[in-house]
């Protein structure tokens, strides 16, 4: 067990206090930590899930509650998740899923890839236990494996890792009681998360996404299915599947989070934070699309206002790029699903009497498959009244409520320079966490946003989220795993709609223009 | 294919069932689920069927009452079904309040009764979640059954085993019809299956965020007895001088406090009966448990409420410097946030992993602080949240918190050591309490806990 006391003394905070000789009164042990020596990353760049755990003293993550000095949080001590389960079971999207969320509450979590660590070191797109039966082949293994174990035990030892997650394949009672052993001896806990794929419509999905990866870069569609589909199989007679009798503790993950069984996991909150993720986590087809709402005549927080001419035009000119963009990126998803089912018939099917073409463009979205949230401010929810006209759904949700600026609304930097000199020196030093007199931090809205976070994961469907700035800046910060320092400099202009795509390994963004 | 339905939560309302056996924790757990919820500002009531049985007159029913071929006393056992869900609708449908979960409390042990509920739920708009708790773990069952038989009002001016016996027939009526939920029978519907607490959970077809903060709380409860110990830090230099907040160390009387902690504890915690401590960071509170042979947790979450640039001042000063922000504070004091530090809300937010957690421990003693104490007593007592943040908890005080199928039980132990109080009635800077104050919270103190 660890200590949740409270991190470093910072220089800067040890000063006189105002009060005359305080001396007891609470200098450092504040609810937020100031004062972060890293400098942020350009922002707006690609999603950082994958980078590695900042080794910074007093780096907190942006929905982290406090810190501690051994790095762990929750009382929880050090925890190996490993994923279990054959070839497109969503293995990956649910390592880098819990990566970025356990990161978001501050948890030291890195996800380890074998297939990442097999790629260094061979050219042959493999799958450990099909590919090795030979002497050679056995050696290799071993090597690759102990690599990877090496690599996670250094990140407890040395990075001060909480949560290591380790992406293979660990189909066979063997494999899965020789990292027990040998994590277990190193007083790490040991978390199995079994995924299970019986649906036939996620398979097919899964194994799209398969062979649209790096491994079968050269490989025509048709070869790539059949392999992939063959080692699939060939695993398949290996695998076995995870009961009570392995006393161990697993977590049984069903087609996506259709039914979750927990066994013997009683490691507390944080595991129990995990499945509550679990539940919420869906297989996402559509996209994320953050907008602004737009003009009104004062534009002022103070005021809520319908939109001015200006904004119903902006709205108008957003109806239709989202529709349209929805539209054609499901015309592209059908399209390969097509092509994708001509070619897994074993078929001899040319693919160029593939037409796309055949599929109407033309028709309507269906309403069901998009959801429109706003603010409940009358600006935010004007710009989304050309959808509601159009029957999609729209809805208010009041945790989309912009960050309160407290006394400093409706000025300007150099109004705030002025009117609060010392209070904007300090906002400076630390934006994410400062709080004007009666306003809340970014850091507040994060922790009030966590529901929505995960409401956002339960989203199947195309989803188009009209706000603030603030609140859009904490929605893509989590999206794309962006650091404290870097959610409240993240930019977003009247001018682009953002569209976050759901990958696997990593989210994607793209900004479209909105030209008015 | 839609695996989770897209819904909108704000329009939903949610109907929590529960399944099981009698003595099985149902009505611990429901009342768990109304007091997580209502804590968290979300409106949840428990519609308990026995209730409304004995509304329709059946007031101690033998254990033949519960056979399912005696078919008059099975009608008036649907009666009180149906009377349950009819009220559960109202509730429902009130326009001053938005009710959003409610929870049948009762057996459901047969496939047709859920179905029954499945149906009218849904011909009400109201989303149905299975909870079942199954258990064959002898211990549990029996400890269940002697709390039953000692508190239920069905075994009023009964000998405790008479009422034990009579309770296990009836168990075994239930037996005989019960059919438990399963993932072949069951695979369409929405539950959640508790094996032996929390040995097992199936987690079935979860449809919203709502439902799944419900599995959350509930993958945490252990329905064993335990006991659970606060107590605020001694007496501090800070308290003396009448300043909030802070980090000081502990007065001369706060020390002895630390002595008599130990002594108290003792007195009360069995010797075979485990026990960890959990303090704050700040010194005051770790002072307080310097002597009490335990193991020791520190917890940052469990630190003061920070009183921003207040931190430090007494209550005349903060009158004088800050009379806007004092005056915001006693009218609305659970919302209030103090410029550059915390709310009372604030601190239920960051209490939730505390709270959690507590729900997992078996006997746990809690040293900390007067606004964080606060939140925890309400959670357990059900305190509302515009009162919680008045509730008087004296220094040098053990409270003892039992918490039970149908309420918490407390008990108050006084060291007997004279501290100040840090008491402050709404309206007045000064601190200690008026002897109506007093009464009044006292009140709140022992009035049961649900209804």
């Amino acid at each position: 067990m660890t200590s949740a006391s409270s991190i470093v003394n910072h220089e800067e905070d040890i000063k006189p206090m105002e009060n005359g000789a305080n001396y007891m009164a609470r200098t450092s042990k504040r609810w937020v930590e100031r004062g972060t020596k890293l400098s942020p990353k350009h922002s707006n760049s690609g999603d950082a899930v994958h980078e590695p755990v900042f080794d910074v003293e007093d780096f907190i993550s942006p929905g982290q509650l406090y810190s501690t000095e051994s790095g762990s949080l929750f009382h929880a001590g050090r925890i190996l998740i490993a994923l279990v389960g054959l070839p497109a079971t969503s293995k990956t999207l649910l390592s880098v899923a819990i990566t970025r969320y356990t990161r978001w509450l501050g948890v030291r979590t890195e996800s380890f890839h074998l297939s990442k660590y097999i790629k260094k070191s061979s050219n042959i797109p493999c799958f450990l236990s099909d590919e090795f039966s030979t002497a050679e082949g056995a050696e290799f293994k071993d090597e690759i494996i102990g690599q990877v174990t090496r690599d996670m035990m250094s990140f407890f030892e040395n990075g001060k890792g909480q949560i290591a997650i380790y992406d293979a394949l660990n189909i066979r009672k063997k494999d899965r009681a020789n990292i027990k052993n040998f994590f277990e001896k190193k007083n790490i806990k040991v978390l199995f998360v079994e995924s299970i794929v019986t649906n036939p419509e996620l398979i097919t999905k899964n194994i799209e996404i398969a062979i649209d990866s790096e491994d079968y870069k050269n490989w025509g569609k048709h070869e790539a299915i059949k392999d992939y589909t063959k080692r699939i199989t060939k695993n398949e007679s290996q695998y076995e599947r995870m009961s009570p009798m392995e006393s161990v503790s697993y977590i049984k993950y069903l087609n996506f989070g259709e039914r979750i069984i927990m066994n013997n996991t009683n490691y507390g909150y944080l595991v129990n934070k995990i499945v509550f993720f679990l539940m919420n986590l869906s297989n996402k087809q559509g996209s994320v699309y953050l907008s602004r709402c737009g003009r009104s005549n004062s534009d002022k927080y103070i005021d809520d206002e319908l939109l001015n001419e200006e904004g119903i035009k902006f709205s108008k000119k957003l109806t239709n790029i989202v529709t349209d963009r929805i539209k054609q990126k499901r015309l592209e998803r059908k399209c390969n699903t097509l092509e994708f089912n001509e070619n897994s018939k074993d078929s001899n099917t040319k693919l160029d009497t593939l037409n796309c073409d055949n599929v109407d463009n033309t028709e309507p979205l269906n309403l069901d498959s998009l959801v429109v949230w706003t603010a409940e401010r009358k600006r935010t929810y004007d710009t989304a009244k050309f959808f509601k006209y159009e029957g999609f759904d729209v809805q208010k949700r009041s945790q989309l409520k912009q960050l309160h600026p407290g006394v400093v609304a409706d000025m300007g930097e150099q109004e705030i320079k002025e009117k609060y000199p010392k209070e904007f020196e300090e906002f400076q030093r630390d934006p994410y966490h400062y709080r004007f007199s009666r306003a809340e931090s970014y850091h507040d809205l994060a922790v009030r946003m966590e529901p929505l976070l995960l409401e956002l994961e339960h989203m199947h469907n195309d989803i188009l989220i009209i706000a603030h700035e603030s609140t859009l800046r904490v929605l893509y910060g989590y999206s794309m795993a962006c650091t404290s320092l870097e959610v409240p400099t993240l930019d977003f202009t009247r001018h682009q709609l953002v569209e976050i795509s759901f990958k696997p390994f990593n989210n994607v963004v793209t900004r479209i223009p909105i030209d008015i | 294919m839609v695996l989770h339905k897209i819904t909108n939560e704000k329009d939903i309302k949610l109907c929590v069932i529960m399944v099981g056996l009698p003595a099985r924790g149902k009505s611990f757990i429901s009342q768990k689920i109304v007091r997580y919820l209502s804590w968290l500002s979300i409106n949840c009531k428990c519609f308990n069927v026995g209730n409304y049985r004995r509304v329709l007159g059946v007031d101690n029913p033998k254990y033949g009452f519960f056979d399912f071929d005696n078919v008059n006393s099975y009608e008036i056992r649907e009666n009180a079904l149906k009377l349950a869900f009819e009220d559960m609708l109202s509730w429902f449908d009130s326009d001053l309040e938005n009710n959003q979960v409610a929870i049948i409390d009762a057996t459901n042990s047969t496939r047709a009764r859920r179905n029954w509920l499945i149906n009218n739920c849904q011909k009400n708009n109201v989303h149905p979640m299975f909870l079942e708790s199954w258990c064959d773990d002898k211990e549990t069952i029996m400890a269940n059954v002697k709390d039953i038989a000692t508190t239920s009002p069905d075994y009023d001016g009964m000998d405790l085993n008479t009422a034990e016996e009579d309770f296990m027939k009836r168990i075994e009526n239930y037996q005989n019809v019960y059919s438990t939920l399963n993932t072949t029978d069951d695979k369409d519907i929405t539950f959640v299956k508790l094996i032996n607490t929390s040995h097992e959970i199936i987690i079935n077809k979860i449809q919203t965020y709502l439902q799944s903060r419900i599995v959350f709380y509930v993958m945490n409860i252990r329905i064993k007895p335990k006991c659970i110990w606060l107590s605020r830090h001694g007496e501090s230099i800070y308290n003396v001088e009448q300043k909030i907040g802070g980090d000081s160390s502990l007065s001369e009387r706060g020390l002895k406090y630390s002595v008599k902690l130990k002594q108290l504890i003792q007195e009360n915690v069995k010797d075979n009966q485990e026990l960890s401590v959990w303090t704050s960071t700040l010194k005051r509170t770790q002072e307080t448990a310097q002597h009490l042979p335990y193991k020791k947790l520190e917890w940052k979450a469990l630190d003061e409420l920070d009183a921003g640039v207040c931190d430090g001042m007494t209550y005349e000063e903060i009158e004088e410097v800050y009379p806007e922000d004092f005056k915001a504070r006693d009218e609305d004091k659970y919302e209030y946030r103090y410029r550059g530090g915390e709310s009372y809300r604030d601190v239920v937010i960051r209490l939730e992993p505390v709270i959690m957690e507590l729900e997992r421990q078996e006997n746990v003693l809690i040293i900390t602080h007067q606004a964080v104490l606060r939140c925890i007593y309400a959670y357990f007592m059900n305190v509302p949240k515009e009162e919680s943040p008045w509730v008087s908890i004296p220094l040098h005080t053990l409270i003892k918190l039992e918490p039970r199928a149908y309420g918490t039980k407390v008990t108050r132990i006084k060291a007997n050591i004279p501290a100040v109080s840090t008491y402050k009635e709404k309206g007045t800077s000064h601190v200690g309490e008026s002897s109506s104050a007093k009464g009044s919270h006292n009140l709140l103190v022992n009035a049961p806990e649900i209804n």
